[in-house]
């Protein structure tokens, strides 16, 4: 009942004229730097940082929120009508999708993208609004051994569960530690790996990073090929919507993406992109039109975008309520709420919770704007696609340097940038994953805190991981969830070799 | 030693890079101070730099156990062919007698890779940008810098070219110092 007050509370607020203009100029600009081919939700969240630098906090926040489900939605529309996905998240869409563009369904392939992440959205945000209080009342529990697992499980788990080698997302993970641990010791004000460079004792910006890694590697490969192949733009002015048979065909992926995304989206260092590729494998493994796959089965595109944008929601729970972030989106957001002074976990719930709850609520009034805007705006968007290349990326580079120029406002944080870019080109070069490092970079602070108050009250000893009822059963949890994936793997597998042989 | 296919040829040289840099990484923790802490400021650091190193080697194992493997399976010649196209879905056995790791085998279009020689110019023109920002000032600099961008890209179009490159300067100019009072350098012109 008090978390209904407090919703109510929120959505007050939420719905004052200045929080809903925000909310809507964030699900729009979302949706229209999403639409962008090659950017996805993490280079458009770092790029508009600098944007909220001014804000007052719950705008700015509701606005990169709006930013962040707008921009997962414009993803798909660029996946379904030219095949570039912007992120990993919607790269199953641009298999099925652009099939069915191809096919002239290129309007029910949008729709059910945009009603499935709708539905799903709202779904999740639900269970966000229910499930949160509850996690903040277990967090109360938790203390520096707890607070180091979860932390740890969030890294291995986001080197376990990404698509590609291991080794190499683990690579990543240690690359962001790396980077995160150069500058003062905030214990004992020692300088780390600062090369002896005074400049470098305040550490690397956490802006910088993500805004190197991600969008300079993408505008310079761009740029870098030149006049090549032209992307075909599919057209779908006379397309009909959805049919009746298509509503029927996606009503389950929707309902099973849902709830499959909102599971894997809650699960710490695990985000919507595997949700994604989940719910595919799962559609593909249950539909009675299993050949469909691949040549654009409706279901491939709805279970997808719903799994998507459920797994935001669900990223938002240990975000909101236990301050770790599940994904490097979410590390983005983490690190915008500590910008303002901020700090999620249970506290926030407690001292700030007017602007939790606010933002909760604006989340419900964003899904709401993305399905009103979108749909209609459908043709508005697709005029983006049309973007020239060089326009587009090298706009994006004067962006990056004028964000890096805002938080640093030197030479040295714009030489950051542009090294950082290097690195991340090399880093896609070598096959290494980068959003990993992300969520490394936001964590390591917390993570070795955490990890050197947990030793100091136990004397060094590292017993209480095990003796600690709830510590306990994060292992236990942790190990069903490493193992898990890979007798799921080894399942499907087998099943795949089963299926194959009686085929045969 | 055995001709490696380009997959795990590029494995190896990211093998080798990562262990140096995980070896720059650990040298250099021994500048930092010890303290009489249990984890000191230098546990963290020195973990992170012995395991880049220790992931490394094994990237760099992997790659030229697989590249035997593969010789074994499939005849030299064959082998560079097939694995060429592993692009992203190649998991962690995906060499392996041709059984995708992947489970539901969703593969994904690698993207297209340009010429070496083009992103070196391509960040050469970008670092050249950055470093001339602040003496130089926003708008001239920007304005240079997109012309110049665009202009490689697509020489014929330069009138379009130089309209936005000085349109764009302006209007984010405009934008960010008296919409977002973010005060961007004024360098020559100020």
């Amino acid at each position: 009942m008090d978390t209904l007050i407090d919703l109510g509370g929120g959505f007050a607020s939420a719905l004052e004229p200045l929080s809903l203009a925000f909310a809507l100029l964030g699900v729009l600009l979302g949706t229209v730097v999403g639409v962008l081919p090659g950017i996805g939700p993490i280079s458009a969240i770092a790029i508009l940082i600098p944007v909220s630098f001014g804000m007052e906090p719950v705008h700015g926040l509701i606005l990169l929120c709006g930013i962040y489900y707008g921009s997962m939605y414009g993803g798909s529309i660029t996946a379904t009508l030219i095949k570039t996905p912007g992120e990993v998240a919607s790269a199953v869409t641009a298999i099925e999708g652009y099939e069915m563009a191809r096919r002239g369904r290129g309007k029910a392939a949008l729709a059910t993208a945009a009603l499935g992440s709708f539905l799903a959205g709202t779904l999740a945000i639900i269970g966000l609004t229910f499930l949160s209080p509850v996690l903040v009342q277990l967090a109360n529990v938790f203390g520096s051994t707890e607070y180091f697992l979860l932390m740890a499980t969030a890294l291995l788990l986001a080197s376990t569960m990404s698509s590609g080698s291991r080794a190499k997302a683990l690579i990543s993970i240690f690359i962001g530690l790396a980077v995160g641990l150069v500058g003062l010791d905030f214990q004992t004000g020692l300088p780390r790996q600062t090369f002896g460079m005074s400049l470098l004792s305040d550490g690397i910006d956490f802006t910088i990073f993500a805004m190197a890694l991600f969008a300079i590697p993408e505008a310079i490969r761009n740029l870098a090929l030149g006049r090549g192949a032209k992307d075909v733009i599919q057209s779908f002015g006379d397309d009909t919507w959805m049919t009746k048979q298509d509503w029927q065909r996606s009503a389950m992926p929707w309902a099973r993406g849902s709830v499959l995304g909102f599971i894997i989206g809650i699960l710490p260092g695990v985000g919507p992109s595997l949700a994604s590729f989940m719910s595919y494998i799962m559609e593909k493994r249950i539909s009675k039109r299993k050949s469909e796959f691949g040549k654009g089965a409706i279901e491939g595109v709805a279970g997808p975008e719903a799994a998507n944008n459920a797994g935001v929601g669900g990223a938002m729970i240990p975000l909101f309520s236990l301050g770790i972030p599940g994904s490097a989106t979410t590390a983005l957001l983490l690190f915008v709420f500590t910008m303002y002074g901020l700090q999620p976990g249970p506290l926030i719930f407690r001292d700030e919770s007017g602007l939790i709850w606010t933002i909760i609520a604006s989340m419900y009034i964003g899904n709401v704007a993305l399905i009103i805007l979108n749909l209609p705006l459908v043709g508005v968007f697709v005029k983006l696609l049309k973007m020239p290349k060089e326009i587009l990326f090298s706009s994006i580079l004067v962006l990056v340097a004028i964000g890096a120029y805002a938080i640093e406002f030197s030479l040295f944080g714009l030489m950051l940038l542009g090294i950082f870019g290097v690195i991340g080109y090399l880093m896609d070069k070598g096959g290494i994953p980068l959003a990993p490092s992300i969520l490394a970079l936001v964590l390591v602070p917390l993570l070795e805190d955490n990890f050197r108050r947990m030793l100091q009250i136990s004397g060094g000893s590292f017993m209480p991981l095990l003796t600690r009822p709830v510590s306990l059963s994060i292992i236990v949890l942790m190990v069903l969830g490493i193992v898990g994936p890979i007798i799921f793997r080894w399942w499907v597998r087998r099943r795949q070799l089963l299926a194959d042989v009686s085929v045969a | 030693m055995r001709t490696l296919t380009p997959a795990l040829r590029g494995d190896v040289i990211t093998g080798i890079a990562v262990t140096l840099v995980g070896a720059v990484y650990y040298i250099a923790t021994f500048w930092i101070q010890e303290t009489k802490n249990i984890v000191t400021p230098r546990t963290f650091p020195a973990i992170v730099g012995i395991a880049l190193i220790v992931l490394g080697l094994f990237l760099i194992g992997q790659a030229v156990y697989r590249s035997r493997k593969l010789a074994e399976v499939v005849p030299a010649g064959a082998a560079s062919a097939s694995s060429g196209a592993s692009g992203v879905a190649s998991g962690s056995g995906a060499a392996d007698s041709g059984v995708e790791d992947e489970p539901a085998g969703v593969v994904l279009d690698a993207p297209e890779e340009p010429k070496s020689k083009q992103v070196v110019l391509q960040f050469a023109l970008f670092f050249i940008y950055l470093g001339i920002l602040i003496p130089v000032g926003f708008l001239l600099s920007t304005a240079a810098f997109l012309m110049t961008m665009t202009s490689i890209y697509a020489p014929h179009r330069w009138i379009r070219n130089l309209i936005f490159s000085v349109l764009f300067s302006v209007i984010i100019y405009v934008a960010f110092v008296y919409g977002l009072a973010v005060y961007l350098p004024v360098g020559i012109l100020g």
